[in-house]
């Protein structure tokens, strides 16, 4: 657990709670190259993007390894471009996680590429104000709907992002019709810009 | 302000990273000029972030963890602001990286006296990345396509039966759609586009050209 110092600055909104204390170790790791901060972030989120790495199930044990260890050492080497104000320390890892997979994948298929999916990715370092003013906000609606979705829709959402499979072979592995599929998710993304709106 | 834009189920395979490399590009240009669909994604990656913290944790070996701490003083990769890249010239920063400079520094092929075109490799084997140069007032022969097609438009703008198109225009067709785009009248149009398969002109008398246009994926 991160010891508080007086002064040091918590917000803890509802979904701050639990990446709250990832984000001041993201800190710690790049103010002060703080290695047992980062042994803590380690044993947190690597089990989890492992498990990420898994999920489509494509990628062998040791693919699995070697992503693990990528995404580690590049949460080291970018933890400065880390900004609170931006994204949690959650969504932070879990966008260079997918950049990852998307780039191992790409290289198992020896794909010649100058461009690589970060580069082709939404920036979740950097400060343009227009998307940091809602991002608090965007962070907390999103938990409540996800909170409130349908287990069907859960369902369908997880293989989608987690499992990276596109809505056709999601449709055939459930033996549904695609058309279900497209709509459940679409279901889920209108409540999220429903909220959004508000 | 762009207008048109990807559909829900295209900006959902964008952000979960599933969609092909050469599409995905076209899309995070759109995403370059519209704050609307980068809202969207973004709130999709918050999305997928609390599905991501909600996986079922796979044990990982300390083993790991010193392999990871014995790499820690590796030299970071060198990394580039994509902002400040793009605002200077104007064009989406990736594609200043394919281009290797501007519009000007392109091998363009001519196709028909008012449209050149200019093949873009990048590395994704199953679709053609193209800019196409429409002259002001100039007509694409009407064409259908076997595959799907990406649009987005870049300079200038052009208008077919369907709704007129700006900078920052995001159009998808499917396999089967016919149409006739024509440029703008007082302004060059450049786009890009994304196809699967190599489009087919129609009219009989244009059809002598379709062997130029083998599809050009790399």
């Amino acid at each position: 657990m991160v010891t508080k110092k007086p002064g040091d600055e918590v917000t803890n909104l509802e979904s701050g709670r639990r990446t709250d204390e990832w984000s001041q170790c993201l800190r710690a790791i790049a103010k002060h190259r703080d290695r047992t901060a980062f042994a803590r972030f380690f044993r947190h989120f690597a089990p989890l993007i492992k498990a990420f790495a898994l999920s489509g199930s494509t990628l062998s044990a040791n693919h699995a390894d070697e992503l693990v260890q990528e995404v580690m050492l590049k949460v080291w080497q970018k933890a400065d471009g880390f900004n609170p104000d931006k994204a949690s320390a959650s969504t932070w890892v879990y966008t260079i996680a997918r950049n990852c997979r998307t780039d191992l994948y790409r290289r198992l298929q020896k794909f010649d590429t100058p461009l690589s999916a970060d580069d082709v990715s939404l920036d979740q370092d950097g400060d343009e104000p227009a998307v940091m003013l809602h991002q608090r906000r965007t962070r907390d609606r999103v938990r409540v709907m996800m909170d409130t979705l349908p287990a069907d829709q859960a369902h369908i959402l997880a293989k989608v992002y987690m499992e990276g499979k596109s809505h056709s072979e999601v449709a055939s592995e459930l033996d549904l019709p695609l058309g279900t599929v497209k709509s459940r998710v679409r279901l889920a993304i209108q409540k999220l810009q429903i909220q959004m709106e508000d | 302000m762009a207008k048109f834009h990807p559909d829900l189920d295209m900006l959902t395979e964008f952000t979960a990273g599933t969609l092909s490399l050469a599409q995905s590009a076209c899309v995070s240009m759109h995403l370059s000029y519209c704050t609307k669909c980068q809202e969207i994604s973004e709130a999709q990656t918050v999305m997928a972030a609390n599905l991501f913290e909600d996986l079922e944790p796979v044990s990982v070996s300390d083993s790991q963890l010193d392999i990871v701490m014995s790499r820690l003083d590796e030299d970071a990769p060198l990394t580039y602001s994509k902002d400040a890249y793009a605002k200077e010239a104007g064009t989406p920063a990736i594609l200043q990286r394919l281009m290797h400079g501007d519009f000007s520094d392109l091998n363009w092929k001519k196709i028909t006296s008012s449209l050149r075109i200019s093949y873009l490799s990048t590395g994704d084997p199953y679709y053609e990345f193209a800019l196409y140069h429409i002259k002001a007032g100039g007509v694409i022969p009407e064409h259908n396509h076997q595959g799907s097609e990406m649009t987005l438009v870049l300079e200038g703008g052009f208008s077919d039966s369907d709704g007129t198109y700006h900078a920052g225009d995001f159009l998808f067709r499917e396999a089967g759609d016919v149409h006739s785009p024509a440029a703008l009248a007082d302004q060059d149009c450049i786009c890009l586009a994304v196809l699967d398969a190599p489009l087919k002109f129609t009219r009989l008398r244009h059809r002598w050209m379709n062997p130029f246009l083998q599809l050009k994926a790399s």
